[in-house]
């Protein structure tokens, strides 16, 4: 801070001051004279909890205390120099790693003893390894510098004599006061707004950066100085009370101010001892260890480390808001506007003035709350952002947007036209400022300043969904062609405003905010049809994505099916566009051109499927039935009395997932079943064999061919299930051994023996399993954590059938178990797919209930579940 | 030792990295590549604009082995990756002269 008189902070007195204070703590350095012991004692405070503003001014009184001794110990002529602190030193706010800005200022006429002056004062300072920016001037050399260097103009506002003569000191003041201040009011703006700019472009325009800067990052400390700085150029107002005073900041204004301000130190010292080094960067590596040291710890919902965060871009964005209110205001000063006629009546209470959308009286907020939304139309209708006196007052006024106002029709047509007019962002980002959109829409609220802790994620959610709008606006200019297929624009920009209004709450964000976007859609007295639109965007809003990049794309069945799901070449452009701007308004990392180009290539498959689905449809079925036809040929010839065969019994399914050869094996095999109950087969492959049962089906079939498998230590690779309509079951069984993949002891002939007992119902299958299987089970090696065992129900995913999806972690007998459940529970399995992975299984079920219907009622739905989860887990 | 180049689809990627973890091996790199080989790029015409594909997003996975290894390796790459289809990718094998843990100094086949 300039100093209209030369403090002379450092007299006699003050030392004792100091000194006394610092024998009272008890881990005081005995000797701190020196620099060494600097850090010790720095430490040592801040071990005792002395934080904050305390601890900068103390780190500020030692440096002080040492200059003056060396400056004694050199004792030059009295008022020949003048020791100065500049910028952050000049303020008495030393953070642990600050670099020291030191000026030994000198008349000409002493140049004589300048060298051993500097000697005694610097070499200490560079010996004790510490960052010193340091410059030897006389007042006129200061002068010219400052012509052609902006930052020594701006440190030398924080100029503060440490030691020598005041006069030397004065002359420079009075010599800098003339030259840069006094009646240089809009010069010193006009640099400080360019400096700004620099800063934003260089740090980013936001507050809610991943890894925040919080020293010149956008609602950082610079900032706060910046305020101050110009408060005392262009008012003279010396500090943030004398703000308030003014009427600049109000009181309330003012204590959040300080709060965030506070708050922003306290992290910058801490931070400063995590890295050991000067780092005003909140990089991500140190997020968590800071997040700790403020006592935040890990919730069900919401990690310790993203609720730090939280708080720190909320009292991030309080600067920015409040500086940038400041500047404007500053500048509407200096451009004498306030005081200028009339502006252009847009409706009653509002007008248009020197660009800007003006509430004429704020008190009318109160009596007409109807006026919040008028003016957001307004501004978006003109393209004209809302003064900041208007803003200010939205923001003080929120307390009257009521119920009344959230279920208003008025209200909901006007924010839907927002949300379609040229430049819907630049309002939407003024309500989530003003806390115009989180009241308006307390759904939103959840997600406010939320900020999500993964190296994706650039922005908290709040700021994220008010980009996507940003990147949809772009898009539709960037995309005509596609954007022109959709019929409700708005619905997208309501959908991608609400995407991810679900998050904050674990897992399943998309379907909690379908849930509440559709609540939403509700009160913005959306139709049906819309609100379905709307549901289905924010449901679905990673399908797209999630697909393109780990589903084949050549997979026409897999398209077949994306294209029902979607089912309108106008839905799909929706979410397409969606996906698009939600992935760029993540963050860098998550869109680049090799994304955009799966992307691109999923959405031309799906839609020109769309686009001639009819044909489509009947080329897939028609390809399968000339498939089918095909192999009942080949098998015909394969076959030695062809004639006797119905083909009736063989659907295209069963025929599509053999070769020929292996169908003509199947049918000629099956004559014996006439003859025999049961055929067993196997074959080796490599490091498995392939086996075959054949029978008559019946209740609990696939349980019992299990459980003797498993008596057989044998482990279940995959499987096929098929039933002939004349009731022969015909299941193909991938197996390995459970013992060592190369075991050769296997014994077919017992096991094939078991097999006929078992299907008989003369084995018991269930004392034998408890009692052989005890020790063997096959426990995965090294995997130490289990993995969560999943059961889905679903009903949409097969017209005729109720799928049933199994996750685990493999275990010998694990299909047994799961097949005897669903028989106890009357269920048939029409088909199924058994696959392990590794060390997991995924198995899918076709299947009916006993009544041959699908399963639907919740109730049985969830005592089926848990009947399952009970079996994969029971070991 | 070798270093395996392997070009897939993308969608296979989690596929192979599953089935070299099982094998053992314990570290790739991995990168989003774009080019065309056999599967030239293609134009679509929707709505009366093109949409020119010319370079195909792929996934190249590189792994440094023991020349002992690297049969085994690509077979696995290949049971992993395939589908049959025009696309499924390359695998090339180049010779690697030393390897050398930064953090160690460790040389040879122990710094793999």
């Amino acid at each position: 801070m300039l100093c209209e008189t030369p403090t002379l902070f450092f007299n006699q007195a003050g030392h004792k001051d100091v000194f006394s204070e610092m024998a009272q703590t008890a881990l005081e350095p005995k000797n701190y004279s020196g620099l060494q012991a600097r850090r010790q004692a720095l430490d040592a405070y801040w071990q005792q909890g002395v934080g904050g503003n305390a601890l900068l001014r103390k780190h500020s009184d030692f440096i002080d205390h040492h200059l003056a001794e060396s400056f004694k110990k050199s004792a030059p002529a009295a008022e020949g120099f003048a020791l100065v602190a500049l910028g952050g030193y000049g303020r008495q706010e030393l953070y642990p790693f600050s670099d020291i800005d030191l000026m030994i200022l000198y008349d000409p006429a002493h140049k004589d003893e300048l060298n051993s002056l500097v000697e005694t004062i610097l070499y200490p300072l560079w010996d004790t390894g510490l960052e010193v920016g340091h410059a030897v001037r006389t007042p006129d050399e200061c002068m010219a510098f400052a012509a052609e260097d902006f930052f020594f103009r701006v440190a030398m506002l924080d100029a503060r004599l440490l030691v020598g003569s005041a006069t030397l000191f004065g002359k420079l003041t009075e010599m800098y006061k003339k030259a840069y201040i006094e009646g240089r009011r809009q010069e010193f703006l006009d640099d400080m707004l360019k400096q700004r700019t620099k800063r934003e472009s260089q740090y980013g325009r936001h507050t809610y950066l991943l890894e925040p800067h919080i020293k010149e990052g956008c609602g950082g400390f610079r900032d706060i100085q910046s305020m101050v700085w110009t408060a005392h150029v262009v008012f003279g107002l010396k500090d943030l009370e004398s703000l308030n005073e003014a009427g600049l900041l109000s009181q309330e204004e003012l204590n959040r101010f300080e709060q965030a301000q506070d708050y922003l130190i306290r992290i910058r010292n801490r931070l400063h001892y995590v890295s050991g080094r000067k780092n005003d960067q909140l990089f991500f590596e140190h997020q968590k260890e800071l997040a700790q040291a403020f006592g935040f710890t890990n919730k069900e919902e919401l990690l310790g480390v993203e609720h730090f965060m939280r708080e720190v871009y909320t009292h991030m964005q309080t600067i920015s808001v409040t500086t940038d209110l400041f500047f404007e205001h500053v500048e509407e000063v200096l451009k004498g506007e306030e005081s200028s006629k009339k502006g252009k009546v847009l409706e009653p209470d509002i007008e248009v003035k020197h660009g800007r959308i003006h509430l004429v009286n704020s008190e009318h907020l109160k009596e007409k709350p109807k006026l919040f939304m008028r003016l957001f139309y307004q501004s978006a209708k003109t393209g004209k952002p809302l003064h900041f006196r208007t803003r200010k007052a939205i923001t003080a006024k929120l307390h009257h947007i009521d119920d009344k106002q959230r279920h208003s029709r008025r209200n909901a047509k006007l924010f839907l036209e927002i949300l379609l007019s040229a430049k819907p962002f630049s309002v939407l980002e003024d309500m989530l400022d003003t806390g115009f959109l989180t009241s308006y829409i307390p759904e939103l609220a959840k997600v406010e300043s939320l900020a999500q802790h993964d190296v994706y994620h650039v922005f908290t959610v709040d700021r994220h969904l008010v980009q996507t709008i940003n990147e949809l606006e772009k898009l539709r200019e960037e995309e005509v062609n596609i954007y022109t297929v959709i019929s409700s624009p708005h619905i997208l920009f309501l959908a991608g405003l609400l995407h991810d209004v679900g998050k904050g709450h674990g897992h399943g964000h998309a379907e909690r905010g379908a849930d509440l976007a559709r609540q939403v859609g509700v009160r913005l007295n959306l139709k049906t049809d819309e609100l379905d639109t709307l549901d289905f965007l924010v449901r679905n809003h990673l399908f797209l994505s999630h697909t393109a990049l780990r589903r084949d794309l050549e997979d026409e069945e897999f398209l077949m099916r994306c294209a029902t799901r979607i089912h309108s070449p106008g839905l799909l452009a929706m979410l397409y566009l969606l996906t698009i701007a939600d992935a760029r308004a993540t963050g860098p990392t998550v869109w680049n051109d090799w994304k955009a180009a799966l992307l691109l290539e999923l959405y031309l498959k799906i839609v020109l499927l769309l686009d001639r689905k009819d044909i489509s449809e009947q080329e897939q079925t028609r390809s399968a039935e000339l498939g089918a036809r095909w192999i009942r040929e080949k098998v015909y010839e394969l076959l030695p009395e062809p004639d006797d065969i119905d083909f009736d019994l063989y659907s295209d399914d069963y025929l599509l997932s053999f070769p020929p050869e292996v169908i003509a094996e199947h049918i000629t095999q099956a004559k014996k079943l006439k003859k025999q109950e049961v055929l067993f087969s196997h074959k080796p492959n490599k490091e498995s064999w392939s086996i075959l049962v054949m029978t008559k089906d019946r209740p609990g079939l696939l349980t019992r061919i299990f459980g003797v498998l498993a008596l057989h230590n044998l482990n279940v690779l995959a499987a096929k299930i098929f039933t002939w309509a004349d009731g022969t079951v015909v299941d193909t069984i991938e197996v390995s051994s459970a013992i060592s993949e190369s075991y050769d002891g296997q014994d077919w002939t017992a096991m094939g023996n078991e097999l006929h007992l078992a299907i008989q119902q003369r084995l018991g299958l269930e004392f034998r399993l408890s009692r052989k299987l005890a020790p063997l089970r096959n426990k995965p090696q090294g995997v130490q954590q289990r993995l969560a065992a999943k059961v889905k129900i679903d009903n949409r995913a097969s017209e005729l059938y109720s799928v049933i999806e199994v996750f685990s972690e493999d275990r010998i007998g694990i299909l047994y178990d799961i097949t005897k459940t669903l028989s106890d529970f009357g269920i048939s399995i029409y088909r199924a797919r058994i696959s392990s992975k590794a060390d997991q299984i995924v198995d899918v079920f076709y299947v009916l209930d006993h009544d041959g219907k699908k399963i639907e009622d919740p109730a049985f739905t969830n005592e089926l579940q848990q009947g399952l989860l009970y079996a994969v887990k029971n070991v | 030792m070798k270093k395996i180049e392997a070009i897939i689809k993308p969608f296979k990627l989690d596929d192979v990295k599953e089935a070299l973890n099982d094998m053992g091996i314990k570290g790739m790199t991995i990168s989003e590549v774009k080019g065309y080989g056999r599967q030239k790029g293609h134009k679509e015409i929707y709505r009366g604009a093109e949409y020119i594909v010319d370079f195909i997003p792929k996934v190249k996975m590189e792994i440094i082995v023991d020349a002992s290894q690297v049969d085994e390796v690509i077979e696995t790459i290949i049971q992993a990756a395939k589908t049959g289809k025009i696309g499924d990718g390359k695998i090339f094998v180049l010779p690697v002269d030393e390897v050398v843990r930064v953090r160690t100094g460790e040389k040879g086949v122990e710094a793999i």
